[in-house]
């Protein structure tokens, strides 16, 4: 009978343990839910990207040749990265949205033409 | 317009005299020539145009990349006062202790702004054809203003002693930095020492270094002592147009120019 009764009380415990687990699997779903949100909106959000030459290292060349030609706009479509790369249209649309993604660039849409560019937040001076 | 950045691994290699003096040779050929001191943590240009500085510069390039004023307005003519046949402009950076704290306080994002300002300035050079060279006189070994500097010209030309550390220092940014960049790059081997530990085994020194460098070596330039000891005020391209290290500097210009 005890041993019965101290059966009951671990599986008690069990459950009390699970039903903890799956609250924190809950909060980690919302927070994953949100950041996906986030992620998937960043498109169309303006961001503050960072891709200052010393990130620009960090980058592989191919991506690296995109920021330079972005440096030198104030934004550009892909045919127009490809211009100054001498890449072409499609190679410059890929790395585009691969810095986009990163964060490290911005996408804009007009009509039917997308805008990519590179300006960092407004920045207060110091 | 051809953009040039004079850079070096370490300091007191000459970038800045090599700056200034090939500025000057070029405006005296003819050329529109513009001189940027992208040393922003030791800026050297105003103190070598001092006399012209007090009085005739409102803007220096900081207030520039700071968003102060525009592009026409950070740039300094120079040129009467020395009676080039081309024109020499110059853009300052500020040399006081706050601007230069100021700099080292910047964000990311505003290295960012720089670089992107850099650039809109060689294109107001480039589209009104103001500019025939753009030279920038850049800070020493690996800091954002340089970099920025480096990434936004068409050649490096990569300044050093024959020393073995200015050698492993240069090696350095060449490998991690310009390399990266895939920037065409040349190196001026200035303060040249036959007495060096790099000829130990008499082989040729220019040799051994563009085969630890990989670029070539366009000029080797011996150390003159009246150069050293020279008032920095006086630019020697202008007061000795005859002498050697102006005649080594030529040949550079000559170089560069049929590159």
């Amino acid at each position: 009978m005890e041993k019965q009764f101290m059966e009951v009380k671990l599986l008690a415990k069990v459950v009390e343990q699970l039903k903890l687990i799956n609250s924190k699997l809950d909060f980690l779903t919302q927070q994953n839910a949100e950041l996906l949100k986030i992620y998937n909106a960043r498109d169309v959000m303006p961001l503050s990207p960072k891709a200052d030459v010393m990130t620009l290292l960090k980058l592989p060349l191919s991506l690296r040749k995109t920021v330079i030609a972005l440096y030198k706009v104030e934004r550009a479509t892909a045919a127009d990265i490809a211009k100054a790369t001498g890449r072409s249209r499609p190679v410059e649309s890929d790395c585009a949205n691969q810095l986009v993604r990163m964060g490290l660039a911005n996408k804009t849409r007009e009509g039917m033409t997308i805008y990519f560019s590179i300006e960092p937040g407004l920045e207060v001076e110091k | 317009m051809k953009t040039l950045s004079i850079h070096s691994g370490r300091g007191g290699t000459g970038k800045t005299l090599i700056a200034t003096n090939l500025a000057c040779i070029l405006a005296n050929r003819g050329f529109n020539v513009t001189l940027l001191d992208a040393d922003f943590r030791g800026p050297c240009l105003a103190f070598v145009f001092s006399r012209i500085v007090d009085y005739r510069v409102k803007y220096w390039l900081n207030d520039f990349l700071n968003g102060r004023c525009n592009q026409n307005e950070v740039l300094v003519d120079i040129s009467d006062c020395y009676n080039f046949k081309g024109k020499l402009q110059v853009g300052f950076a500020n040399p006081s202790i706050a601007a230069i704290q100021n700099v080292m306080n910047k964000s990311q994002a505003w290295e960012l702004t720089a670089v992107k300002k850099l650039f809109s300035l060689l294109s107001y050079l480039n589209k009104d054809e103001i500019g025939d060279y753009c030279i920038f006189d850049t800070s020493p070994g690996v800091q954002y203003s340089s970099i920025n500097a480096l990434v936004a010209s068409d050649l490096c030309i990569m300044v050093m002693s024959s020393d073995v550390i200015d050698l492993e220092a240069t090696k350095n940014i060449l490998k991690d930095i310009a390399d990266n960049f895939q920037k065409k790059t040349v190196i001026i081997l200035n303060k040249y020492c036959p007495e060096n530990r790099l000829e130990e085994n008499k082989k040729n020194t220019v040799a051994q270094i563009e085969a630890v460098l990989k670029h070539p070596v366009i000029s080797k330039i011996p150390c003159y002592c009246d150069v050293l000891q020279g008032n920095r005020t006086e630019l020697l391209a202008v007061k000795k147009p005859d002498h050697p290290f102006i005649k080594q500097l030529e040949e550079v210009a000559n170089k560069i120019d049929s590159a």
